[in-house]
């Protein structure tokens, strides 16, 4: 019984002969549906990771991490691709008064399939947005956090950063005296202005492979075996991060 | 006219105002008078450090103390009633009509906070534009989507919505079996409920 059930679903995966002919001789449909698992891949260790899956792990690792990490903008815009040639498919599909019963039953699964992994892109765009605008400040200043957004998130910090700005300026500072009207201050013994990410809040690794040694805080090292899961300041494993080395869960 | 209050009495009913709409999970009125009445103390200390001598007096300690102290109460007030706006404008969607023809809100919120509003949803609709194709990042991120479907009882009349099965006509009482993405949008605006 499982094994039918896996099958069932595998052959889902795969692309099925009967809708596979059926679209090539479709008239309108002239880019095909390049199936995304062919797409090439950036990893060494994700040859085994079907797109969706790295962005789920990307989608965990932002929502835990305390930073902004690298935009994946080829990841996603496969993935953007790929849910809109399904959309496109299954519009077409549904509109053929041929399609069977059982086909309907799979073009079900199928928008199913698409709206989720839609939930999974909106989230994790919506979480980047987030932190993009408690930093937006911190961003504008600092190039280096910059290459690590999007063109458009990049407009977006610039446009919130401008407009907080300008909203304390006219609520606030403008009747303010002269001296009082910086938004930069770091007077002694209180938090500066600026919101800065906080690195060194802790986080939950877990070692995708074995990994190179880090240095802790103390001074003693750690390694990580593939499968280990610890609970380490967030900067210590920043650079295996962005390695793919260890994700954050 | 108590004068017995102490430099930065009114900059801590500010925040403490900021704490009550925490607690209380509401966006409480604009204090404007409170705002005005701390901005007045500020110039008030700005003139008394200002005079003039380049002797460091203990008293010009606690008046510069006074005046960072101001403020960050100030900014923070602010600051925080604009992450509760922006939280707002999220629950519903990005709808900014939704909002800003709510009588009751918009009596909350100061004229720059409206303006605000207005420009911060201007900035997100330049960003969503660039995935208009593919999905509407504006949709609730609250649940994952387990059904293609919903079942739905219609609060608010909302006029004729386009849908997967054609036009349909929403009137108050009616109950209709959609397709969540064509009529998310409603539910979060509350003209229609999941049943």
């Amino acid at each position: 019984m499982e094994d039918d059930d896996d099958n069932f679903f595998s052959s889902l995966n795969r692309p099925v002969n009967n809708f596979q002919n059926r679209l090539r001789n479709a008239p309108v449909d002239d880019d095909g549906d390049v199936p995304i698992r062919d797409a090439p891949l950036f990893f060494q260790e994700d040859e085994d990771e079907t797109p969706l899956q790295q962005l789920i792990r990307h989608w965990m690792n932002e929502r835990h991490a305390p930073d902004i990490l690298p935009t994946e903008e080829d990841l996603l815009s496969r993935l953007l691709d790929h849910i809109r040639s399904q959309s496109e498919t299954v519009q077409l599909l549904r509109s053929d008064p041929s399609s069977s019963e059982e086909e309907h039953f799979r073009i079900m699964l199928a928008q199913t399939e698409v709206e989720r992994v839609k939930f999974i892109v909106r989230s994790y765009l919506r979480t980047r947005l987030f932190k993009i605008e408690k930093y937006a400040r911190f961003i504008m200043t600092n190039p280096e956090v910059q290459q690590r957004l999007s063109e458009s998130e990049t407009d977006h910090a610039r446009r919130f950063a401008r407009l907080t700005d300008q909203h304390f300026y006219h609520s606030v500072l403008q009747s303010l005296p002269d001296t009082q009207q910086t938004l930069d201050d770091q007077p002694p013994f209180v938090p500066p202005m600026v919101t800065e990410p906080e690195k060194t809040r802790a986080v939950f690794v877990h070692a995708r492979q074995n990994c190179a040694p880090v240095r802790l805080p103390d001074g003693t090292g750690l390694e990580m075996q593939k499968g280990h899961i610890s609970l380490t300041p967030y900067a210590t494993v920043e650079q295996l991060i962005a390695r793919g080395e260890v994700e954050l869960v | 006219m108590a004068e017995t209050r102490q430099f930065g009495d009114l900059a801590t009913q500010l925040v403490m105002e900021s704490r009550r709409s925490t607690l209380t999970d509401t966006l409480l009125k604009y204090n404007d008078n409170l705002v005005r009445s701390i901005v007045r103390e500020q110039r008030d200390l700005e003139k008394l450090t200002d005079n003039g001598d380049a002797v460091v007096s203990p008293a010009m300690l606690i008046f510069q103390t006074a005046i960072v102290r101001n403020k960050r109460c100030l900014l923070a007030y602010h600051k925080h009633r604009l992450d509760r706006i922006r939280d707002m404008y999220w629950a519903v969607g990005g709808a900014l009509p939704h909002i800003l023809s709510n009588q009751d809100i918009r009596s909350k919120l100061s004229p720059h906070e409206v303006d605000f509003l207005r420009q911060y949803s201007a900035s997100v609709m330049e960003y969503r534009a660039g995935f208009s194709n593919e999905l509407d990042i504006t949709a609730s991120i609250t649940h994952p989507p387990k059904d293609l479907h919903v079942l739905v009882r219609v609060v608010r009349d909302c006029g004729v919505i386009q849908t997967e099965l054609g036009s349909i006509d929403f009137q108050k009482g009616q109950r209709f079996m959609v397709r969540r993405a064509d009529i998310e949008h409603l539910i979060v605006q509350g003209y229609l409920q999941e049943v």
